[in-house]
């Protein structure tokens, strides 16, 4: 086959699977025509679930499925996919990094349309340099802390890099300036734009999520995918050559490939074209040692050599490649680093000693420890959230467990019937639960108490009680006696008072979300009290 | 303040008080004279009261039956019309539960409606779980393709500040659909409820509006009134096949569940739950709402005054 007809099947296949990775990103959300029969509703408590494989990438990952394993000793659910994946990997190479990676797509895109350099100085750029035994650094830092106990691998896999930059930044910070337009054509007071916003908002919302969807700290996230997107102007795909873990796993694999680039000496008029078009800064001109490790497999240097002195070709029988050049320096930098991080994620005391009160997992979430040991922080729980409560943590889980999932009860509050980021989460670290389940045992995530102070009724301030009528719990967590309290008269005034029932409350947090008194309401949640706990108990 | 008013702007203003008193008074008399104001709220309310009692019952059937008793649908429903139908589907609960209005009974309404000659007939409701759960897991998203009828999602742009006018409430957003609404019908389900003991068809307008609605809680039965008076629906029909006794209102026991087939079809808010509220072995007095209604003329809870009739099936 001709190599121009091979760069059009990566184009095709890198177009396809970046359009599957976005479709499946946006059906990550409850749809709107979830229509179940109601003669099977009638009897029984159904789960609502998503149809689609949400998590079919996450699967696809060798990188996270090896950090599940040897961090949590769990194989995650479709982990054949991944292991079919490491399989192609030993026979083609890095096949995954130029033709299916969806956050490799972009940074190709994003390299291809405005090269960062001209001429010269890009052929230059292009030379392979030490710095691209970065990635073997974090690669060996990340699998070392997985082993000891902390699994970060979610913080830099590309693919949990990208899931958690469009869900959490860039498809909500368009959604909500989307909204606001609507919400302002909505006001005017010219009949078409009304009608324009209704139209349009029925067409935009299941894309972009059907309200204001706010993510604390997602600007944080927004911000460092913005940097990797810049970081194409200094060297093209930047993040691919010097940073991604799974590059750099899949290059380890890669060494025994079959797929080789041959090169002809006697054809090469040492044009440089193949250097100034090379992805992954691979030495592919001939007179220097091909890379196999480095070569993203996006087959450039073989479309643009003119005279025909480079080939891609299956070799048979399999002889070892060139070793992947990881330097020791790294290796052990990376062992080092392996090594503290976990330890140092122990010391703020979260694990052995008390949790932060205001960390409340989402129902089914592991104990902390295995939590950490598993929760590769896509973000997936997140996106298809349907009150948008869960979010991703900065500081509260401590240094160990950041950008993992937090539930904020002023954004929203944990569904009593609603068992969906169990069913979605790749990694396993929140468990898939029931209705049946969730309701019955029950799974708490917390404990409410009344901020006497704040509350209407206890500080003389008139009847309020909408904590007690959204608390879903049957009977009532929440619970309520009518008492004489001082108004800011003086006067005494007969109004109900809440307390809460601890045995009874699961946290679910709809008091504190409904509580009129905003941003810090007049009743809150803790985690003190939740299920997954041993020592976070109150009650004897 | 700062300015004291001219002579020149202190007699335009005069006038234009005067002026605009004397308008009014004019245009008042003569409708005042025909009576067409007056006359309406003379004229006499109905109240239908529907018994499922035979084992089986079909509660389609027994709708029918109600509607026919009342007058045939036709007479609250004109071919062409734009009806929205109010259910109370607030919480992600399985029907049996009685949290939310039967979906047969939703059904069988929006039927009636298409029937009479309806054009096109929406359920609306701003939910207070996440009503796309709510829609599905209560059995009216069901309904809705079954039957055609369009659902209408709250969202914050279908939410418009409007004038209520109330006691307490001045300036509220309000739910567009519903206010748009050629017909519009409340389909409440009777439940149990802390706060205001009883949610009926009244309270269901809680869930027609948007806002800060937790802060109603604080002059509930004042606010229930207001809200009454601003959407004054067609008919009210509450659903009592099964009502909720205790843990009201969201429920969650079978054991918080009474049955009681019955429908109460009404074109009188107040009457309509006040008959509701004798299902739990009330006196309508005894809800701060319907006590309130009646004393702000919105209807009334003695029965006498209006012409009440019984379907037993």
């Amino acid at each position: 086959m001709k190599a121009t007809h091979l760069v059009w099947i990566r184009r095709i296949s890198q177009g396809f699977f970046l359009l599957f990775f976005l479709f499946l990103l946006i059906e990550s959300r409850l749809p709107q025509d979830i229509y179940l029969r109601y003669s099977l509703v009638f009897s029984s408590d159904l789960d609502l679930r998503i149809q689609w494989p949400l998590a079919f990438f996450f699967q696809l990952d060798p990188l996270l499925c090896l950090s599940s394993l040897v961090s949590g000793h769990h194989f995650i659910t479709g982990f054949w996919w991944a292991l079919a994946l490491t399989l192609v990997t030993l026979f083609l190479g890095r096949i995954f990094c130029g033709f299916i990676c969806p956050l490799g797509t972009v940074h190709h895109v994003v390299s291809w349309v405005k090269p960062a350099l001209k001429g010269k100085r890009m052929i230059e750029a292009n030379q392979k340099s030490p710095s691209q035994r970065v990635k073997y650094l974090l690669l060996t830092s990340l699998l070392v802390g997985a082993l000891i106990g902390l699994n970060l691998a979610g913080l830099m896999d590309p693919i949990s890099l990208f899931f958690r930059s469009l869900a959490l930044a860039v498809f909500p910070g368009l959604g909500v300036g989307i909204k606001e337009i609507f919400d302002w054509m909505a006001k005017s007071d010219i009949r078409i734009l009304n009608h324009l916003s209704y139209g349009t908002e029925v067409l935009v919302s299941p894309v972009f999520g059907y309200g204001y969807q706010s993510y604390q700290s997602a600007w944080f996230i927004g911000l460092i995918f913005l940097l990797t997107l810049f970081l194409n102007r200094i060297r093209p795909r930047f993040w691919c050559r010097v940073l991604c873990p799974l590059g750099a796993l899949l290059g380890i694999f890669s060494r025994l490939s079959i797929l080789r680039l041959k090169k002809n000496h006697e054809k090469c008029t040492n044009c440089e074209l193949c250097t100034k078009n090379c992805q992954g800064a691979a030495s592919p001109i001939p007179g220097q040692q091909w890379e196999n490790a480095e070569c993203l497999m996006c087959l450039n240097c073989f479309d643009s050599c003119t005279e025909g002195a480079l080939s891609f070709q299956l070799r048979w029988p399999r002889t070892l490649n060139r070793k992947p050049d990881m330097g020791r320096r790294a290796l052990l930098t990376g062992l080092l680093a392996g090594i503290s991080i976990p330890l140092l994620g122990r010391l703020d005391g979260q694990v052995h000693k008390v949790s932060e009160p205001r960390l409340i997992r989402p129902p089914g979430s592991l104990p902390e420890k295995d939590f950490l040991r598993l929760c590769q922080r896509c973000s997936l729980c997140m996106k298809v959230c349907p009150t948008n409560v869960i979010n991703p943590t900065l500081g509260e889980a401590g240094m160990a467990g950041f950008w993992t999932p937090r539930l904020v009860m002023i954004q929203g509050y944990c569904e009593y019937t609603c068992t969906l980021c169990g069913s979605v989460c790749p990694s396993g670290a929140i468990r898939e639960i029931s209705v049946k389940e969730k309701i019955e045992r029950p799974i708490k995530i917390g404990s409410a108490y009344v901020d006497r102070g704040r509350c209407l009724p206890w500080s003389g301030n008139g009847p309020c009680i909408v904590c007690e009528e959204h608390c879903p719990t049957s009977p009532k967590a929440i619970y309520f006696s009518k008492e004489l309290v001082t108004g800011p008269d003086g006067k005494r005034i007969l109004v109900p008072l809440p307390y809460v029932g601890l045995k009874i409350c699961v946290g679910c947090g709809i008091c504190e979300y409904k509580c009129p008194v905003k941003g810090r309401p007049a009743i809150r949640i803790i985690s003190a009290g939740e299920s997954r706990s041993v020592k976070n108990q109150i009650l004897l | 303040m700062s300015h004291p008013i001219t002579r020149r702007t202190a007699l335009k203003r005069l006038l234009k008080i005067s002026g605009g008193l004397v308008l009014s008074a004019f245009t008042r008399w003569p409708l005042n004279g025909l009576g067409s104001v007056s006359a309406k709220s003379h004229k006499k309310g109905f109240i239908v009261e529907g018994l499922g009692q035979k084992e089986g019952y079909s509660l389609k059937g027994l709708t029918r039956r109600v509607f026919e008793a009342a007058g045939g649908s036709s007479r609250f429903v004109s071919r062409g019309d734009v009806v929205v139908v109010k259910p109370n589907i607030s919480w992600a609960r399985r029907p049996d539960l009685a949290a939310t209005t039967n979906p047969e009974l939703l059904e069988a309404v929006i039927e009636i409606c298409y029937e009479a000659g309806a054009k096109k007939v929406r359920i609306a409701d701003n939910t207070i779980n996440d009503p796309r759960r709510c829609f599905a897991i209560s059995g009216a998203g069901m309904v809705a393709k079954k039957t055609g009828a369009e659902l209408i999602y709250p969202r914050s742009s279908l939410m418009r500040e409007m004038k209520l006018r109330g006691n307490r409430l001045d300036v509220w957003p309000v739910f567009v659909p519903l206010v748009e609404a050629d017909k519009l019908i409340n389909l409440p389900v009777a439940k149990h409820h802390g706060l205001t003991t009883l949610t009926l068809g009244m309270k269901n307008w809680i869930g027609a509006i948007g806002g800060r609605r937790s802060a109603l809680h604080q002059d509930i039965h004042q606010s229930i009134v207001d809200l009454a008076r601003f959407f004054n629906p067609t008919l009210t029909l509450i659903d009592a096949t099964r009502i909720m006794i205790k843990n009201g209102p969201s429920g969650g026991r079978l054991s918080d569940v009474a049955t009681k087939n019955t429908l109460i079809l009404s074109d009188d808010q107040v009457a309509a739950d006040a008959k509701a509220s004798m299902l739990f072995g009330l006196t309508p007095d005894q809800i701060g709402y319907i006590f309130l209604g009646q004393l702000w003329a919105l209807g009334t809870y003695d029965f006498q005054q209006l012409d009440q009739k019984k379907v037993i099936l």
